[in-house]
């Protein structure tokens, strides 16, 4: 099967990589050993796979790696800067909003592109924005109170 | 990983056109359909990608609101003139169409591609009389989506790409509208949706279109019901007998949501409501349930 060439950043660094036609983003990011994005439902309906593709929060189960050709990727993993935690993870660390944790980084991907157009939700906004998050473990409490503290964090 | 021998993304429409018009070949924008339901899959082993065409625009021109193929539900949601378009049923449908993250990447078009029965625009789209541009190696076609839907996940279009959408905007001020969605819960498909939209003159309705989603093979315009509303006072008496004729015309199937029973009965409910809404008379917070 011909591969695919791409062109894209991710996480800030420009790459290169050879695709095959059908391979999902979060396959190509799994290839490229960036696992922190988890692969949970695989049809678009838990967003525990979610990236930023350009600034807005998406599911990189349902769209393939070549459409990110030019694209600006951010995963979990770009988040840390120096070895220091990102706001947010350093709030749903804080507030204790994860159980068994395999939704997390989809949680907080979506409350890093929720954040930077919202950056003063309410309560009702942040479950509004997390309502396609699904986690499992069925905690929602402590993510919502951790999306308001990452809020409150950030605009300080 | 999907079986997909080859991955295309032309740079013109001529191009997309003549790529498309090759036997095994889909159409590619948002993909969350195609990618994760296998229906969409089947005899497709390559896709044509139409999302670097410049198709993502939505425009108001010579009394007609143009929306491309690329434009996502998160565009179609928050655009101002859709907002206030017959009480904004068309972007209310957008923006309770999956997730926020869904939104981002699915298009309007995809969900018209998709025709499914159950899809949360169409009913808007029916009720505003939009039309669908097709576009093949033979040229474009425009078709009104009172004729473009046969079957679940059927419609006219062939080996074609929808260019763009249209609705007219003649009853821009006049038209009022209704949106009605009963779900599980904010971000599942339709268990049964209304919208409506009606013309009030001198307190008569005029004209009426009441489309139901979820309830019939394809979305479905009640042309019983319709028929009860025109020339009748928007009144709740005259909203009730057309909730009668809409449970008698659905031809709704059990599925893992609902049972055709249950879906029968809410037909009725969905119906009211949009009615109400459309009419001006829903009380505060009847415009969204979770049953």
């Amino acid at each position: 099967m011909p591969e695919i060439e791409i062109k894209l950043k991710v996480n800030g660094r420009a790459v290169r990589w050879h695709v095959p036609p059908g391979e999902t983003l979060l396959e190509t990011l799994h290839a490229h050993h960036l696992k922190g994005t988890k692969l949970i439902c695989g049809t678009g309906d838990c967003c525990g796979c979610g990236v930023i593709l350009d600034g807005r929060s998406i599911n990189s189960c349902c769209m393939l790696a070549a459409q990110a050709d030019g694209a600006d990727v951010l995963t979990i993993e770009g988040l840390a800067r120096d070895g220091k935690l990102h706001p947010i993870q350093e709030a749903f660390a804080e507030e204790g909003a994860a159980q068994c944790g395999f939704c997390t980084p989809g949680f907080i991907m979506r409350t890093y592109a929720f954040l930077q157009e919202h950056p003063h939700p309410t309560e009702e906004d942040v479950r509004a924005a997390l309502a396609g998050n699904i986690c499992r473990c069925t905690g929602y409490v402590k993510p919502v109170a951790a999306v308001l503290r990452a809020a409150e964090a950030m605009r300080s | 990983m999907l079986k997909i021998g080859a991955y295309f993304s032309p740079a013109t429409l001529d191009e997309a056109v003549t790529l498309l018009a090759q036997e095994g070949r889909t159409v590619i924008a948002g993909g969350t359909d195609l990618l994760v339901n296998p229906r969409y899959m089947v005899g497709v082993r390559e896709v044509v990608d139409i999302r670097k065409l410049g198709l993502d625009y939505i425009r108001e021109e010579n009394g007609w609101l143009y929306i491309g193929a690329g434009a996502t539900m998160r565009t179609v949601a928050r655009h101002p003139t859709i907002q206030r378009l017959a009480n904004g049923i068309l972007a209310r449908g957008a923006a309770v169409c999956g997730s926020p993250n869904i939104r981002n990447m699915a298009t309007l078009a995809g969900n018209v591609a998709s025709a499914l029965p159950s899809a949360d625009t169409l009913p808007a789209l029916l009720a505003l009389d939009a039309q669908a541009v097709l576009l093949g190696i033979y040229g474009e076609r425009v078709v009104p989506f009172d004729s473009f839907f046969v079957g679940p996940g059927k419609s006219v279009r062939e080996r074609e790409l929808i260019r763009e959408l249209r609705i007219p905007l003649a009853y821009f001020h006049t038209i009022q509208g209704g949106f009605y969605k009963i779900g599980r819960t904010a971000e599942d498909i339709s268990i049964v949706n209304a919208a409506a939209t009606i013309l009030i003159q001198d307190d008569i309705i005029t004209t009426a279109r009441l489309v139901m989603g979820a309830v019939a093979p394809i979305p479905l315009r009640t042309a019983l019901a319709e028929e009860a509303l025109i020339g009748q006072p928007p009144t709740e008496e005259t909203f009730q007998r057309a909730a009668e004729l809409v449970r008698d015309e659905v031809r709704p199937i059990s599925d893992q949501r609902a049972s055709a029973d249950y879906r029968r009965r809410m037909s009725g409910v969905a119906a009211i409501r949009a009615l109400r809404q459309a009419a001006g008379l829903a009380p505060h917070g009847e415009e969204w349930h979770h049953a």
